[in-house]
């Protein structure tokens, strides 16, 4: 409760003035409480029905209000100053309902609504997904058949956007990355006697799967969240409509340069973070081992084989189009307000990043069959 | 509040000498005016005249590059923030109501935060506040996004009285309203004016809000502000001022002024 210290309080007197209570002072939404409750005190002893305000200063209307109540309960006022009385007039003119009460639900109830609530939210969702992705396939697949209408400026800068823009962030990562793993490694296989092991570990983790995953899921946080985000705005402005009365598709325009966009950089990123990763490792093996570069090399390369290479860099365009089409799936989903724009990004986000870790898992799954 | 002092020529508001300006644009220049206590001021001028920047300054919420603005006698960054919210309403241009909140929780946010009253006395004076603004009280447990424009404007302004504000600013009150709700809500405005006693400032372009509603209209031209009652500017020789009050547009809000002053 913040009180204001610059203004003294308002103050209020109950006083007896023959057989009827006089009010002095203030009658404000600050001395309301004490004034109901020095009154109710006034009248348990007495008798009198009567309330003078004549000595009343000030009077608001959560001051009129009660006033006016307990005119209702047939308190008479009297010596009321013209002032006041038009508040009052004002006040008890008004047609006073109490608000109405939000229906109570049991909270059994309450639980098997959201259960259904969120097994149609999920059914809804994968009806969308495939709805969209089919979309989305069909729209590239035309622009591929006719490529005078791929729209080549807007795909660029979106390569600029999610790409050249992200090469720091991505290589800053993936060099931490490799140092976590380089580090465990060390301390895990010390014991046996296996440090030398590391570098396989750095290599062959940094190049199947950290180098794609850490750049998927910062792609997915960075660019795929922007995708929702702008298509969303877009939307909740009726920029969107807009495209559709002038016969544009906004798949076309909007949907599909982002999409190949961000499949074009996820696998170049991933190279980068790949190079960045057997960096990073290079130099934490001088630092922990004191494997001279020449050697490292040379250990990388016994270590790992193309498939290892090529297994990492498979998954990136895979993933790439599931965040692309994650984000701008929930940029259409927007509904008017801003409220939904954050709301949709949260979800694109968290979606885009689950499916891509459930993807990669599956991926593991899949190589390990096929023995690559 | 009528009821918490008495009503004499005092000044409630002023403002003095304010400059405002973004980057090498200038948008005021020296600024001065004076709000009476218990009129109702029109601020008016042309799109990108400075019309909101100004109301912004006059309410603490920009710092203007030089001047000050005195509310109640005291320069306004000095007046606590308890005592600002009880001098103060606001109604924004798009009602600004918390769009998490229902509409009778935005009403009752600050006095829940600025009182101690219990919770029913807390609905009760919400309701009636829901009331004066012209909404039953059974739309209190709407979302704003469930409100038409003019309800919207209406919760809006239920909640800038929440805490019986001498000084009442309003932005646009009127816009994107049909001509009826806008009818609506100026003659409300005038009912709280003269049962209330509150003080408005308005800042408005609609010609039917300053002819019918404003004792004084200030209109910003040229980086300054012209001050004076509705019937001298009417008469004004300035070639914008002249052009504005006396447009196409005008002509209807003139047949308004005429019909309303008949009773008056």
């Amino acid at each position: 409760m913040q009180r204001a210290s610059s203004q003294p309080p308002p103050t209020f007197a109950v006083t007896e003035s023959g057989d009827r209570l006089a009010l002095k002072g203030a009658l404000t939404i600050r001395t309301l409480a004490e004034v109901e409750h020095a009154l109710q005190q006034w009248w348990k002893q007495r008798e009198s029905r009567a309330l003078d305000l004549g000595e009343l200063e000030s009077l608001d209307t959560p001051g009129a209000l009660l006033l006016c109540t307990l005119h209702d309960h047939d308190v008479e006022l009297t010596r009321v100053r013209p002032e006041h009385k038009a508040l009052l007039d004002l006040v008890g003119g008004l047609d006073l309902k109490p608000l109405p009460k939000s229906p109570h639900i049991p909270r059994w109830r309450e639980l098997i609504i959201q259960l259904g609530r969120g097994a149609d939210e999920a059914w809804r969702d994968a009806r969308d997904i495939v709805t969209f992705v089919g979309g989305v396939a069909s729209a590239i697949g035309h622009a591929l058949i006719h490529p005078g209408e791929l729209r080549l400026p807007s795909i660029s800068r979106q390569v600029t956007e999610t790409g050249i823009n992200a090469l720091p962030i991505v290589g800053l990562l993936a060099v931490m990355i490799s140092i976590v793993i380089a580090y465990q490694g060390v301390a895990q296989l010390r014991p046996y006697g296996g440090e030398d092991l590391t570098i396989d570990l750095v290599a062959v983790s940094v190049l199947r799967e950290m180098g794609v995953l850490i750049t998927a899921i910062m792609v997915a946080g960075r660019s795929g969240s922007a995708f929702t985000a702008e298509i969303g705005v877009m939307k909740s402005r009726e920029e969107i409509d807009a495209l559709k009365v002038m016969g544009l598709d906004p798949m076309v325009m909007l949907v599909v340069p982002r999409v190949i966009g961000i499949v074009i950089t996820l696998p170049l990123l991933t190279f980068y973070a790949d190079i960045m990763g057997l960096l990073g490792g290079g130099v934490i093996g001088k630092a922990l081992l004191g494997v001279s570069p020449t050697q490292y090399l040379e250990h990388v390369r016994q270590a790992v084989d193309g498939s290892d290479f090529f297994v990492g860099l498979f998954k990136a365009p895979i993933f790439a189009f599931v965040i692309g089409v994650i984000g701008c799936m929930h940029g259409m989903r927007v509904r008017g307000s801003a409220e939904s724009v954050g709301r949709e990004t949260t979800r694109a986000v968290v979606k885009a990043i689950f499916l891509v870790i459930v993807l990669d898992a599956l991926f593991s799954i899949l190589f390990e069959k096929l023995g690559l | 509040m009528s009821g918490k002092r008495p009503r004499k020529a005092e000044t409630i508001l002023s403002a003095r000498g304010i400059v405002n300006r973004f980057g090498k644009q200038e948008v005021h220049d020296k600024i001065s005016l004076d709000v009476v206590r218990g009129e109702i001021f029109g601020i008016a001028g042309g799109s990108g005249s400075g019309k909101s920047v100004l109301l912004k300054t006059l309410t603490g919420l920009h710092q203007p590059n030089a001047g000050k603005v005195l509310l109640d006698g005291k320069t306004i960054e000095t007046i606590g923030p308890a005592e600002r919210a009880s001098l103060i309403g606001v109604l924004f241009q798009q009602g600004a109501l918390f769009s998490s909140l229902s509409v009778a929780q935005n009403v009752m946010l600050p006095i829940r935060e600025y009182t101690d009253l219990s919770t029913p006395d807390q609905e009760k004076i919400a309701a009636m506040k829901l009331e004066l603004a012209g909404m039953s009280a059974e739309t209190g447990i709407k979302f704003p996004s469930e409100l038409s424009g003019g309800m919207i404007k209406r919760a809006a302004l239920a909640r800038s009285l929440a805490l019986d504000p001498e000084i009442l600013f309003l932005d646009e009150p009127t816009s994107d309203l049909d001509p009826l709700t806008a009818s609506g809500i100026d003659a409300m405005i005038g009912k709280l004016n003269q049962s209330l006693g509150v003080t408005v400032v308005v800042v408005t372009h609609d010609l039917t809000t300053l002819f019918t509603l404003c004792d004084r209209v200030g209109v910003l031209v040229d980086r300054k502000i012209t001050i004076d009652t509705l019937d001298q500017l009417l008469r004004s020789d300035h070639p914008w001022i002249h052009e504005f009050l006396h447009g196409p547009r005008a002509q209807g809000a003139m047949t308004a002024r005429k019909q309303i002053h008949g009773n008056r």
